[in-house]
């Protein structure tokens, strides 16, 4: 039986349960998505441990130099070997990520604010200020983020602050179009007008019935957008405007691999490696959401996938 | 339809206007001193003369207000003079135009590419939602987006150019040196068609107009042919319109591999060595073809879908 058929018992759990509801309500969540959700979790999981927990696995210092060692094979002291410099490719790889990963999720967390707050007070005001943020999301979406990445750092200089920001300032138009468009759909209900009634006012209709409703939809997208963001960032290591000299990231390791492509591949495979799945598993993870939400919206709407049974899915 | 063109052509202008004096402004705000950056980059040298720099200064009229710089400025970029490189002293106007033409024919390369592919793959996909074929193609496009082109790029260089020896390398010569850019700057764009124009196939497969098709006695494939897509098309093409804008100037990275001479890495090196004039120029010219693009796009989708003609003339 699909679990979504079953009748949403929120709240309704005694006290005493309610942790073992709780575990069990996640577990059923989990076990309910689309198998990509699932597995582009776990993976991503796994890499956010290993970055997490760097300063304590990472076997090497990333940044030591050891010229007798350089370009070393894999072996028991290198895992993955070493580079140009006698680096532990290991240890870079780790550090790296988390300078790239982490600029993605900021930037993610702060396009997020932004787009979801402007998007639904856009879409309860109306007028003038909906009509001049739309054009500007309409600029913004068509603008490469690249060049305004660029052009940022061409006036503050590189660094993370600069990439958090360019990243932002280009990052946080899907999230408005798309609460603008659900905040619409969901103004139309019955519920804003009792509230509206009842004299709520519009700060807390936003915060109580807006935002919990564009959740899902949103972490979707979230999720979609994260790869594009890592890449991006990457890129912009890999021109040597990202992350600067002591430091280094996954596209900084591919510039710095680039002339000894040939000699030793493993250089150049092992970061390229690490952004895709990286990239790949959190896409997996939004796509395993959206199938799961257009599911829902199928069910709730009375009609069927054509012609599979609904644990396929529509996409 | 026409009031609605005017209003958005005065919208398109004061956009320009907004933008370009942002990307006037914002170098000379930052930038501790233009002069001094000029003869950084022409010279590189850490020891510069205070004189040079007051030459440079009444030279170029950078000592006087940021605004009357400004009026200047614009009245000439009104006339198409941007004005002299710092760096090589050539026209800026010159060295765009030459850009522009090599951005959009790799631009438009790349994405016809995309588009040929993506409109089998995403009819294959829709035609059993959910079916094996879908999840394959699905899971190929989650793939391509999570793949850097800073990656693909340089292993393909590896592969194609130095083992192989099918393609020349880099450079902008002959017709093959276009191949292997556009071949790998297609991915990205051709995942996000595939994704959309399945989606908006799924939408028309299932239209009363199909079943008609299907029921005057036309094949899966005729009735495809000879209704679906015309009517899969318009999401696409926004879609592709989106892309056109962020592709001519957003190529940087590739461009920059490649050695392409385009406005990435026209833009990029006017970043690298504190080329004001031609950042500015450069930007101008990206958001300026953003903005038509996307103004073109709208009026173009207008033009294709009547439907959409009533209810914006209406409100």
């Amino acid at each position: 039986m699909a679990p979504e058929l079953r009748p949403t018992m929120n709240g309704s759990g005694a006290a005493s349960h309610a942790a073992a509801s709780a575990v069990r309500r996640f577990a059923s969540a989990f076990a309910a998505r689309h198998w990509w959700f699932t597995v582009g979790m776990s993976v991503f999981a796994v890499i956010a441990a290993l970055l997490l927990l760097t300063p304590w696995i990472s076997p090497h210092d990333p940044a030591a130099l050891d010229l007798r060692m350089r370009m070393a094979s894999p072996g028991p002291q290198h895992w993955l070997g070493t580079d140009h410099l006698g680096r532990d490719v290991l240890s870079r790889l780790l550090e790296g990520g988390r300078f790239s990963v982490s600029i993605a999720l900021v930037t993610l967390l702060l396009s997020v604010g932004i787009g979801t707050m402007l998007g639904a007070l856009s879409a309860r005001i109306g007028g003038l200020f909906d009509e001049a943020l739309m054009r500007v999301v309409d600029l913004l979406l068509s603008f490469p983020e690249v060049v305004v990445a660029l052009f940022l750092i061409a006036v503050l200089g590189p660094g993370y602050g600069t990439l958090v920001l360019a990243l932002t300032i280009t990052g946080w138009t899907p999230f408005a179009r798309m609460s603008r468009g659900l905040a619409l759909e969901v103004n139309a209900q019955d519920y804003i007008a009792a509230a509206e009634v009842l004299g709520c006012r519009r700060r807390f209709i936003v915060l109580r019935h807006l935002i919990p409703n564009l959740a899902r939809p949103i972490a979707a997208i979230i999720f979609l957008r994260f790869g594009h963001k890592l890449i991006t960032v990457g890129g912009l290591s890999f021109l040597g405007l990202g992350v600067q000299p002591p430091g280094s990231d996954w596209g900084a390791m591919l510039a710095d691999a680039r002339p000894y492509m040939e000699r030793m591949p493993l250089l150049a495979i092992a970061p390229g490696l690490t952004i895709f799945l990286t990239a790949l598993s959190v896409t997996m993870v939004g796509q395993g959401l959206e199938i799961s939400a257009d599911r829902r919206m199928a069910t709730a709407a009375g009609r069927r996938p054509r012609g599979k049974q609904p644990e396929q899915g529509e996409r | 339809m026409a009031p609605f063109i005017a209003r958005r052509f005065a919208v398109l202008l004061l956009t320009l206007l907004a933008v370009s004096v942002l990307c006037f402004a914002l170098p000379y705000l930052s930038e501790a001193d233009p002069a001094r950056s000029i003869l950084r980059a022409r010279v590189s040298d850490l020891a510069i003369d205070a004189d040079a720099v007051e030459g440079l200064k009444a030279k170029y009229g950078l000592d006087r207000p940021l605004a009357v710089q400004y009026a200047s400025w614009i009245g000439n970029v009104a006339r198409g003079d941007f004005g002299y490189s710092f760096t090589n002293r050539l026209p800026v106007s010159d060295q765009i135009g030459s850009a522009l033409r090599v951005s959009a024919t790799l631009a438009l390369t790349s994405l016809a590419i995309a588009l040929v592919a993506a409109f089998p793959l995403g009819t294959v996909a829709a035609v059993r939602p959910g079916g094996r074929v879908d999840n394959v193609v699905t899971f190929v496009t989650q793939s391509l987006v999570a793949l850097p082109e800073y990656w693909l790029g340089p292993l393909a260089i590896l592969v194609f150019a130095l083992h192989l020896g099918w393609l020349p390398s880099a450079g902008w010569l002959e017709p093959a040196h276009i191949v292997m850019p556009a071949c790998v700057l297609a991915l990205r764009p051709l995942a996000y068609f595939t994704r959309v124009a399945r989606a908006s196939m799924l939408d028309v497969l299932n239209a009363p107009y199909m079943t008609a098709a299907r029921s005057r006695g036309l094949s899966l494939a005729h009735s495809i042919v000879a209704h679906g897509l015309r009517n899969a098309t318009p999401p696409v093409m926004t879609l592709f319109g989106i892309w056109l804008a962020g592709l001519i100037g957003g190529a940087v990275v590739i461009e920059v591999i490649f050695a392409i001479p385009g406005m990435g890495r026209l833009v990029y090196s006017a970043v690298v060595n504190h080329d004001i004039p031609l950042l500015q120029a450069g930007v101008v010219c990206i958001v300026a073809l953003a903005v038509a693009i996307n103004t073109v796009a709208d009026l173009l989708y207008l033009a294709l879908n009547p439907t959409l003609r009533v209810s914006r003339h209406g409100a």
